[in-house]
């Protein structure tokens, strides 16, 4: 008997590792054919939306009395070093018709002394209809300076809560959410307001492009000179941004399966984001789970709408420099993709929620929560088969090569999309960096932010059973959230 | 498996020759670009004192000025010309309108509007437009029925910048346009063109779709036309209510005070969007005949109405002010709020502060008075501030006597 079973345990094993290995080759070809697609999808879309606006209408937007106005809503907690300089890069902003909200959520440091000195701010009895439940608001300020500038002094809701209070006491039928250590460029606004003046009874959402701002050079809240970072990490991130956003999220817009708006830089109709209740506290990633809220209200309304990403309004922000900050970063990311994912899994499969249920959600519960866990379990079953005896080392190496230089393919890829369309780095020494950490990216850090999603996906079950103690988050570690990353 | 790692090795070949054509195909089309740039701009720098001197006067004609023009010099020649035109006026703008037809600038560009590509024509167009040439009329006229909104948009732009009133007609027809940013933008375009399209305006109207009706309302309020008041007042009875809402919103931008009495009869409307734009409307004809109906609005069910109604009463001066001071006793606590917040707006609560500390006591009687109506109208952040913060001691102490501590609300 007791050698029969261990001739069946070994067997078993070596079938297991055998068909999962069958199952990554598989695995692999969905993958890279989704992104393909998509990348597909994204150049013909770039070099129809670069053709359409090789020359502007932002002129006309900027003059026209027709143009919508916009309230930024700026949520800040604990972000005195900067909030002053953001506010004024954010008054030089070329647009018409604006107004800038200040939430300071409770800071416990001289957020609100800094504003109040550098505005010379004055508490305001000012009316306003309170749509959304937040904490309690303390004090709403005006300064007889800026007209155009309100701040809100409330209690410690964290940012969706901040945001909440900002929509609440915004006057404007548009509102911008901008996070307080992002810097949008002068046109940005003229830009993602376009899709709303183009369509302005089915356009719910715009989300911009999150650019990184490390190896800028910034001047009085703007960036003056751009450049690549000198280290490797954040130079890997731009890679990731320029292929998550103008490889992926264009691919989704166009596919009318937008999940995902950047917080640090969207533009929304405030009565439809009123309608879904506003900005969820339950969730680490606000922006996505607005996105999804809107999503699943308007298809169930059988409302005609778009939700709709445009490359060029430009939002500048810091990516993390070292390991353990970007590992934090992640984290919430994916939790927050989870979270959100188990809050609306009533919408995966379903027709009625049509491309968004059939298509994106699937994408984001195979690729996106699934994939990591094929990734390392794939390096692991190698590691099995070579202990088994049964690795081939030559298919191994092959499949290595081919997987390594079809992921370079992707990256050069969106360097190729960034290089016929924005050509924000235009130096030859940045192109060549650009490509040299294409290749590079995909020798550690892409295996990296696997295991930072696996361990992620612990954390969020963790999570789950004490889902009360969550509590909420500041702003300065929170960052756009570039979900949709075609990895 | 052999077969498979042949596969992979095909898969290998296959992903790198992609590769490699990406990677030439980047580096190859960046250095052509820069390349192309450095000759344009020393093209430029070149080129752009001879045709400044044309545009400021010298010769007739700027052919001779050039020379024979090929391929890039050209395009660098027009470039600069319309670089120019987008902010000469006068004569200077005449000259550079002579010279793209001179230089045959303007019928290559009439050509080009007849290409398959679409951007290819909404170029064209965008360019005719700075151009300014009037023989360009009839083929942008034709260019209205080109199945892409975005070309059909810079024709009308085009169009509009001809300012020739045989633009106008095909403009008012653009207004059915299904794209309603392009209703609005051709719109502003008629608006731009002055009385004479306003009266085509009114001629026209009645036969337009509803949303382009909305347009034109508007439209009708910038265009100055002497037709427009009269219709515009008939509109405020409209069945429609953006038609009725718009009308009263032109009526305000026209701003004759004739108007007011037709417009307060809308400040009664069921429709709030109606009376929110009234009471806006009112605000701009300043008649003192609206400060009672306007004080009425501030209790209004609807926000915007009452806020509308006191940002009107704001914009009136001191009739409108003393309303606003008249509300702090309203019985309707939504008028009280909206009156100390649009008063701590205007600046009156800090002048009524400031008195606090006048050595004259009727003056002083009247701010303690103003500001125990506000202290009784419930919303006292503002003068909460004062009590701690003003300048004078003596002002500090009379605010923190009327406040008392646990007094103030928000």
């Amino acid at each position: 008997m007791m050698p029969l079973l261990a001739v069946n345990w070994h067997d078993l094993l070596l079938r297991s590792v055998v068909t999962f290995n069958e199952f990554v080759i598989f695995y692999f070809l969905a993958l890279n054919s989704v992104y393909l697609l998509l990348f597909i999808v994204s150049l013909f879309e770039v070099v129809r939306f670069v053709r359409r606006t090789f020359f502007s209408d932002y002129q006309q937007i900027l003059k026209s009395e027709m143009t919508w106005p916009i309230s930024i809503l700026v949520p800040a907690h604990n972000e005195e070093r900067g909030i002053v300089d953001t506010l004024r890069s954010l008054l030089q902003l070329n647009y018409g018709e604006f107004e800038i909200v200040v939430v300071n959520d409770g800071s416990t440091d001289a957020t609100l002394e800094r504003l109040i000195k550098a505005f010379d701010l004055r508490k305001t009895d000012r009316i306003y209809r309170r749509t959304l439940d937040t904490a309690r608001v303390r004090g709403i300020y005006a300064s007889l300076e800026v007209p155009n500038l309100t701040v809100i002094d409330k209690e410690k809701g964290g940012k969706s809560d901040a945001l909440n209070a900002g929509i609440n006491i915004s006057r404007y039928p548009l509102f911008c959410s901008v996070d307080a250590d992002s810097v949008i460029e002068e046109n940005a606004l003229l830009r993602v307001v376009k899709p709303f003046m183009e369509h302005p009874e089915d356009m719910v959402a715009v989300g911009g492009i999150v650019r990184i701002i490390n190896g800028c050079e910034v001047r009085d809240g703007r960036v003056t000179k751009i450049g690549l970072p000198r280290k490797a990490l954040p130079v890997f991130q731009v890679v990731e941004y320029l292929r998550a956003f103008l490889s992926g999220r264009i691919g989704w817009s166009v596919l009318r399966s937008l999940l995902i708006i950047s917080g640090a830089f969207g533009l929304y109709k405030k009565s439809d984001v009123i309608a879904v209740g506003g900005y969820d506290s339950h969730t680490d990633t606000e922006d996505l789970e607005l996105v999804v809220k809107l999503h699943e209200h308007l298809k169930r309304q059988k409302s005609r709408y778009r939700i709709v990403f445009v490359p060029d309004p430009v939002c500048w922000t810091e990516a993390p420099e070292r390991f353990k900050t970007l590992l934090l970063q992640r984290n919430r990311w994916h939790r927050g993709l989870l979270q959100s994912f188990a809050r609306h899994w009533r919408m995966l499969f379903n027709p009625r929620y049509g491309v968004i249920g059939i298509l994106a959600l699937p994408y984001f519960l195979v690729f996106e929560m699934m994939g990591p866990f094929v990734e390392v379990l794939g390096y692991a079953s190698v590691i099995a088969a070579y202990f088994l005896g049964i690795l081939n080392r030559e298919f191994f190496l092959l499949f290595v090569l081919v997987a390594i230089l079809y992921g370079v393919f992707l990256s050069i890829a969106a360097v190729l999309l960034e290089e016929i369309s924005f050509r924000r780095y235009p130096g030859w020494d940045d192109l060549a960096r650009l490509i040299w950490y294409s290749v590079w990216e995909n020798l550690g850090f892409r295996q990296l932010l696997a295991l930072f999603k696996v361990k992620a996906f612990f954390d969020f079950i963790r999570r789950r059973r004490r889902w009360g103690d969550m509590g909420h988050r500041g702003f300065r570690e929170t960052a756009p959230v570039p979900t949709q990353i075609p990895r | 498996m052999g077969s498979t790692s042949e596969l992979l090795v095909q898969a290998l070949w296959g992903i790198g020759g992609v590769l490699a054509f990406l990677f030439l195909f980047i580096v190859i089309n960046k250095a052509t670009r820069e390349l192309k740039e450095r000759r344009a701009l020393a093209l430029r720098q070149e080129l752009e004192p001879k045709i400044l001197a044309y545009v400021n006067g010298k010769g007739e004609r700027l052919g001779p000025q050039l020379g024979h023009l090929r391929g890039l010099e050209r395009a660098v020649a027009e470039e600069v010309l319309l670089d120019n035109a987008r902010f000469l006026k006068g004569t200077a703008r005449s000259r550079i309108t002579a010279a793209c037809e001179e230089l045959g600038f303007v019928q290559n560009r009439v050509v080009q509007l007849r290409h398959r590509r679409w951007w290819k024509r909404a170029e064209a167009a965008e360019k005719l437009g700075t151009m300014k040439s009037p023989k360009t009329a009839a083929e942008l006229i034709a260019l209205m029925r080109d199945p892409v909104p975005d070309v059909r948009m810079r024709g009308a732009r085009a169009l509009g910048q001809l300012d020739t009133r045989t633009s106008i007609r095909p403009l008012l027809e653009a207004l059915q346009d299904p794209n309603r940013w392009s209703v609005l933008r051709v719109a502003e375009i008629l608006a731009g063109m002055g009385p004479a399209a306003g009266d085509e305006l009114v001629d026209a109207f009645h036969v337009l779709p509803l949303k382009a009706r909305i347009a034109a309302v508007d439209c009708l309020g910038r265009a100055k036309s002497v037709r427009a008041p009269a219709m515009l007042i008939g509109l405020l009875s409209d069945p429609d209510r953006d038609i009725r809402a718009r009308a009263a919103h032109a009526l305000g931008l026209i701003g004759d005070p004739n108007f007011t009495p037709d417009v307060l009869k809308t400040l009664k409307d069921d429709a709030w969007p109606v009376r929110a734009m009234a009471a806006k409307a009112l605000g701009r004809l300043g008649r003192a005949e609206a400060v009672g109906p306007l004080a009425e609005a501030l209790g209004d069910k609807e926000w915007w109405v009452r806020i509308n109604a006191a940002e009107a009463l704001r914009s009136m001066g001191e009739k409108g002010l003393a309303a606003l001071m008249d509300a702090l006793s309203s019985e309707d606590r939504f008028a009280r709020h909206a009156a100390v917040a649009t008063l701590e707006g205007a600046g009156v609560l800090d002048q009524y502060v400031e008195k606090l500390a006048s050595p004259d006591a009727t003056e002083q009687e009247k701010a303690l008075a103003f500001i125990r109506k506000i202290v009784a109208s419930e919303r006292t952040d503002s003068l909460s501030q004062s009590a701690t913060r003003h300048a004078q001691e003596k002002v500090r102490e009379q605010l923190g006597r009327i406040l008392k501590p646990g007094e103030a609300k928000t």
